[in-house]
C-alpha cells in the first residue's frame, strides 16, 4: 500500500508558508517541552529525596529568654519535662537548628589533629531523645546517653566540644572511606577530639541545597544561649496540630522571662526552603501546558484553513473515486510530514537549548529520553489536532466539485 | 484615512470572530508570560540606590584560611569582616561616612499591654541612616557620640511603631529592649529596599529591613552576636566574647561613602597599609585582596539574581516567539480568506501601499487588544504568584513575594512587546497580501 507521500509532499512544497510556520511552532514547542520536563523532574526528585525524618509529625518551637533572670539550662529542663508529658507526644529534644530549614551550623571535622581542612560539615545539637524525635534510624553503634549531654555553650565558654558524636552514614564514608567509622576519633576546628559512637542512615541535615546535604553529625549538647533555643517535638500521626495549639498556649505563659517566637510544623520550614524549586516547577508546568495548547491550536488552524481552501479539490477527488478515508489519510499524511519537519528541527533546537542551559546555568545536560518522549508526545498531539479538520474534509460531498461557486 | 482603516479592521474582525479571538489570546498569553517574568526579574536585578553607585562601597578584606576559600565556588573574600579590622578602619577620617553593623535579635517589652516579642535589631554606627538615605517619619537617628559610650536610644521601623504605639509619634517614649530601658528617638517611614543590598546575609536577599536600630556600642556592652552569618576558620582560643572580638571570625558588615576617586584611592591605600602591617604580624595568610565594591558589583558578587529566574525569562521569550509565529500563521490564513475583498479594493484603485497600511493597522489593533488582555493576565498571574509565596511564608514579609508587584516597568514592557509583536507578526502577511495580483481573486468568484 502506498502512503502517497510524494504527491502530498509536492503539494506541500508548492504552498509552504503555512507549513513552515507550523513546523517552526512545533520545533520551539519541542525545545521548551523537553527541557522544561527535564528540569521539572529534577526538581521533583530533589524535593522528594529521602530525609530519614518524620517530616509530617514534627513541630518546631523557638523560645528566647530576654531578662537577667532567665536561666537557659533550667528553662530547657522545665520545657522538655512538660513537652514529653503532653499526650500525643512521642519524643522531644532541644536543638540549635531546624532540619531542612536551609540555616544552621557547620564545623569542620578531620581524622587526624592538625590535618588541613577542606570543607564544612553540618552539625546539629540534640539530646538523648533527638534521634527518636527526628525518626532517623541508627544503623550501627548506639544512641547518646543522658549523662553524655553537655551543658550549653555560654558567652564565657564558647568553644567547648563534646566527647562523643553520631554521624550520618554518608559522613562516615566521607571521613573513613571503606572503613567502619564506629569508635574512630575525629577532631573539630579547634582540635578537640570526639569519638564516633553511632551511625544513622538515611538523614538530611539543615542545608538541603548544599553539595552534600547528607553529611551531618549530631552533638550531645544543649543548645547555646546566643540565639533562642529550638525544641523539636514529634507527635503521633494526625495529632500534630492539636498538640501545637495545646503547647503554644502553655509555653507562652509558663515563663515570663522568655518569649515563644513560634510553634510551627517542620513542613513549614521544608516548604519554605524548597519554595524556589516548587514555584519553578509550577511556572514551568504552566508555560509548557500553554506551549502545547498554542501549538495544537496552530496545527488545528492550519489544517482547517487547508481544508476550507481545498473544498473544490476534495470534491473533485471524491467525484473521481477517492473514499472518505483516502481524504482523511491525505490530510493526516500532510500534517504528519509537517510535524516530522518540526520535530526534526525541534530536536536540534532542544539539544542546543539544553547545552546552553548546562553551560551557562550549571544545569545537567538534557537527558535524551526526554527528547524522545517529547517527540512522540508532540507528534501525537499534532495528529490529534489535525484529526477533526481531516474528518470535516472527508465529509465534503463529491457534488461540490460540479458546482461552479 | 486612519479612522476608515480602523473601521475596516473592526469589520474584518467581525467576519472571523473565532480566529480573531485566537490571535488576541495568543498575543496576550505571550505578552503576559513575558511581563510576569520580566517584572520579577526587574525587581530582582534592581539597584535600590543607583544614584550613589559611585560613592557607596562595601569593604571586605581576605583574612581567610590559606588552604581554602570561605565560599569555595566564588573567587571572593568573605562578605563580612572581623571585629578588630572594622575597628581599625572605623578610626579613619577619609570616608565621608562609614558604617559598621550587623543584625541581632532582641525582645521588645514594656509597652502598654503589648506582649513581649522578638524583633530583628540592627546594631549599627550612627551614619547608617544618612549613608543609606533612610527616610524618617518622626525624629531622627543618633549622632556618632551616642555610639560609644552607647546611649540607650532606639529607632523603630514604621511597622514596629504601628504595632507598639498605634502609629503615633513615639519619639521620647520608652520601651524595654532585652529588658533594658531604651528611649525612642526616631521612627522610619516606609522603607523596603529590594534587594536588601546593605545586608544580603541571612534568609535571602529580599528580607524586610530590621524592625529596630540601636547604637553600635551596645554590641560589646551587651555581648550581642550576629544572628545571620558568622564564620570562623582559625583554630584559636574562643572562650569568651572578648576572644571572639579578637578572633579571625567574620561577622561585621562594613560600608563606606567615598565622594570621589581621590578619597577612594586614599582609603584603598589606607586599607592596604593596614593589611601589610598585619601580615607582617602574622595575619592575612592569603594573597592581598582588599576590596571596595560598589553596590551594582556587590549585588552581582552576592548572586542576587538566581539562575532560575534567568531561565524563566528565556523561556518566556521562547513562548512569546511561539505565540507570534502562531499569529503570523493565523493572520496569513485570515488575509488569504479575505483576498477577494482585497482584490476588489485593488481593482477599484487602492494602491499596494494603502492595502499594506490598512492591513498593518488591523494587525496593530490586534496587538493592542492582545497587549491589554496580556497586561490584565500578567497582573492576575502576579497576584496568584504573590499568594503562592505569601501562603508559604504564613503571612510574614520577605522572600520572592516582595518581587511580584505589578509596576510601571511591566506596562512599559507590555507596550514594547506589543509593538514588537505587531511588527513581527504583521509585516509579512500584510506585505504578502498586498502583492497578490487582484485579477486572480476576482476571477475565481
Amino acid at each position: 500500500m502506498s502512503l502517497d507521500i510524494r504527491p502530498t509532499l509536492s503539494a506541500l512544497l508548492r504552498n509552504r508558508t503555512g507549513a513552515v510556520l507550523v513546523a517552526a511552532q512545533v520545533a520551539i514547542a519541542l525545545a521548551v517541552l523537553a527541557n522544561a520536563a527535564y528540569i521539572v523532574v529534577q526538581r521533583i526528585e530533589k524535593i522528594n529525596r529521602p530525609t530519614g525524618i518524620d517530616e509530617q509529625n514534627i513541630l518546631v518551637i523557638e523560645s528566647e529568654g530576654f531578662t537577667g533572670r532567665f536561666h537557659q539550662t533550667t528553662s530547657v529542663q522545665e520545657d522538655l519535662a512538660y513537652l514529653r508529658g503532653v499526650s500525643g507526644v512521642i519524643a522531644a529534644t532541644a536543638t540549635n537548628s531546624v532540619p531542612l530549614s536551609d540555616g544552621g551550623d557547620n564545623d569542620s571535622l578531620v581524622t587526624r589533629p592538625d590535618e588541613p581542612r577542606h570543607g564544612y560539615i553540618n552539625d546539629i545539637e540534640i539530646d538523648e531523645q533527638g534521634l527518636d524525635t527526628l525518626g532517623v534510624k541508627l544503623v550501627a553503634g548506639r544512641n547518646f546517653r543522658h549523662e553524655e549531654i553537655q551543658p550549653p555553650r555560654t558567652k564565657t565558654d564558647i568553644s567547648h566540644f563534646v566527647p562523643v558524636i553520631i554521624v550520618s552514614r554518608e559522613l562516615g564514608e566521607y571521613l573513613f572511606p571503606h572503613q567502619n567509622p564506629l569508635g574512630k576519633q575525629v577532631w573539630d576546628v579547634l582540635n578537640h577530639a570526639a569519638t564516633i559512637v553511632g551511625v544513622v542512615d538515611p538523614v538530611m541535615g539543615t542545608f538541603p541545597h548544599g553539595d552534600y546535604p547528607g553529611r551531618v553529625f549530631f552533638l550531645p549538647r544543649l543548645p547555646d544561649e546566643f540565639i533562642g533555643v529550638r525544641y523539636l517535638v514529634r507527635t503521633r500521626p494526625g495529632q500534630r496540630d492539636t498538640v501545637a495549639r495545646l503547647i503554644e498556649a502553655q509555653l507562652v505563659t509558663s515563663n515570663p522571662d522568655r518569649v515563644i517566637n513560634y510553634v510551627r510544623p517542620l513542613t513549614y520550614f521544608k516548604n519554605l526552603s524548597y519554595l524556589g524549586d516548587s514555584s519553578m516547577e509550577i511556572f514551568l508546568l504552566t508555560v509548557t501546558a500553554l506551549v502545547i495548547a498554542v501549538t495544537a491550536l496552530g496545527v488545528f488552524a492550519l489544517a482547517t484553513f487547508n481544508v476550507s481552501t481545498r473544498t473544490k479539490q476534495i470534491g473533485t477527488r471524491r467525484a473521481v473515486g477517492a473514499r472518505r478515508r483516502d481524504i482523511v489519510r491525505y490530510f493526516l499524511i500532510e500534517n504528519g510530514l509537517i510535524m516530522s519537519g518540526g520535530v526534526l528541527t525541534g530536536c536540534a533546537l532542544a539539544l542546543a537549548a539544553g547545552y546552553w542551559l548546562s553551560v551557562h546555568y550549571a544545569l545537567p545536560r538534557l537527558d535524551l529520553y526526554y527528547l524522545v518522549a517529547g517527540v512522540l508526545a508532540l507528534w501525537g498531539i499534532g495528529q490529534l489536532a489535525a484529526w477533526q479538520p481531516a474528518r470535516r474534509a472527508a465529509a465534503v460531498p463529491p457534488s461540490v466539485a460540479t458546482r461552479t461557486v | 484615512m486612519f479612522g476608515y482603516y480602523l473601521r475596516l479592521a473592526l469589520k474584518s474582525f467581525g467576519r472571523n470572530p473565532g480566529i480573531t479571538a485566537l490571535m488576541v489570546i495568543a498575543i496576550a498569553l505571550g505578552i503576559a508570560v513575558c511581563v510576569m517574568t520580566l517584572t520579577v526579574y526587574h525587581a530582582m536585578s534592581g539597584n535600590p540606590i543607583w544614584w550613589k553607585n559611585d560613592r557607596l562601597y562595601a569593604v571586605t578584606m581576605d583574612n581567610w584560611d590559606p588552604l581554602r576559600r570561605l565560599m569555595p565556588n566564588l573567587d571572593l573574600p568573605p562578605f563580612e569582616m572581623t571585629y578588630k579590622d572594622t575597628q581599625f578602619l572605623l578610626a579613619s577620617n577619609i570616608p565621608l561616612r562609614k558604617v559598621v553593623m550587623y543584625s541581632t535579635l532582641g525582645v521588645i517589652s514594656g509597652v502598654g499591654t503589648e506582649p513581649p516579642a522578638q524583633v530583628a535589631t540592627r546594631v549599627t554606627t550612627a551614619d547608617f541612616f544618612a549613608m543609606f538615605e533612610v527616610p524618617f517619619r518622626y525624629g531622627n537617628g543618633w549622632s556618632a557620640g551616642a555610639d560609644k559610650p552607647a546611649q540607650p536610644v532606639i529607632v523603630l521601623s514604621r511597622a514596629e511603631n504601628d504595632k507598639l504605639f498605634g502609629g503615633a509619634n513615639s519619639v521620647g517614649r520608652t520601651l524595654r529592649w532585652n529588658d533594658r530601658e531604651f528611649r525612642v528617638i526616631g521612627v522610619l517611614s516606609d522603607w523596603f529596599p529590594r534587594p536588601r543590598y546593605y545586608d544580603l546575609n541571612g534568609s535571602g536577599s529580599f528580607q524586610p529591613p530590621d524592625a529596630a536600630y540601636i547604637p553600635y556600642g551596645w554590641g560589646t556592652d551587651l555581648q550581642l552576636l550576629n544572628q545571620e552569618e558568622n564564620d570562623c576558620w582559625r583554630p584559636e582560643k574562643l572562650d569568651t566574647y572578648r576572644d571572639y572580638e579578637a578572633s579571625d571570625c567574620v561577622w561585621q558588615q562594613m560600608w563606606v561613602e567615598l565622594p570621589d576617586a581621590a578619597s577612594r584611592e586614599r582609603f584603598q591605600s589606607f586599607m592596604d597599609g593596614y593589611w601589610a602591617e598585619q601580615r607582617h604580624a602574622g595575619r592575612f595568610p592569603r594573597p592581598k585582596d582588599n576590596r571596595l565594591t560598589d553596590v551594582a558589583q556587590w549585588l552581582r558578587d552576592n548572586r542576587v539574581v538566581d539562575n532560575d529566574n534567568r531561565v524563566l525569562v528565556g523561556l518566556a521569550f521562547a513562548f512569546l516567539a511561539l505565540c507570534l509565529i502562531n499569529t503570523v500563521g493565523l493572520l496569513l490564513a485570515k488575509f488569504l480568506n479575505g483576498a477577494a475583498v482585497t482584490g476588489i479594493r485593488r481593482a477599484l484603485g487602492a494602491s499596494r501601499r494603502q492595502i499594506f497600511a490598512q492591513l498593518l493597522i488591523e494587525v496593530g489593533l490586534l496587538s493592542v487588544l492582545g497587549a491589554l488582555l496580556g497586561l490584565a493576565l500578567a497582573a492576575l498571574g502576579l497576584i496568584a504568584v504573590h499568594h503562592l509565596y505569601a501562603a508559604a511564608h504564613l503571612g510574614e514579609r520577605g522572600g520572592y513575594q516582595e518581587l511580584t508587584h505589578f509596576d510601571v516597568v511591566g506596562v512599559v514592557w507590555a507596550v514594547i512587546l506589543a509593538v514588537a509583536a505587531t511588527l513581527a507578526a504583521g509585516l509579512y502577511p500584510a506585505w504578502r497580501i498586498g502583492r497578490l495580483a487582484p485579477a486572480v481573486y476576482l476571477k475565481s468568484q
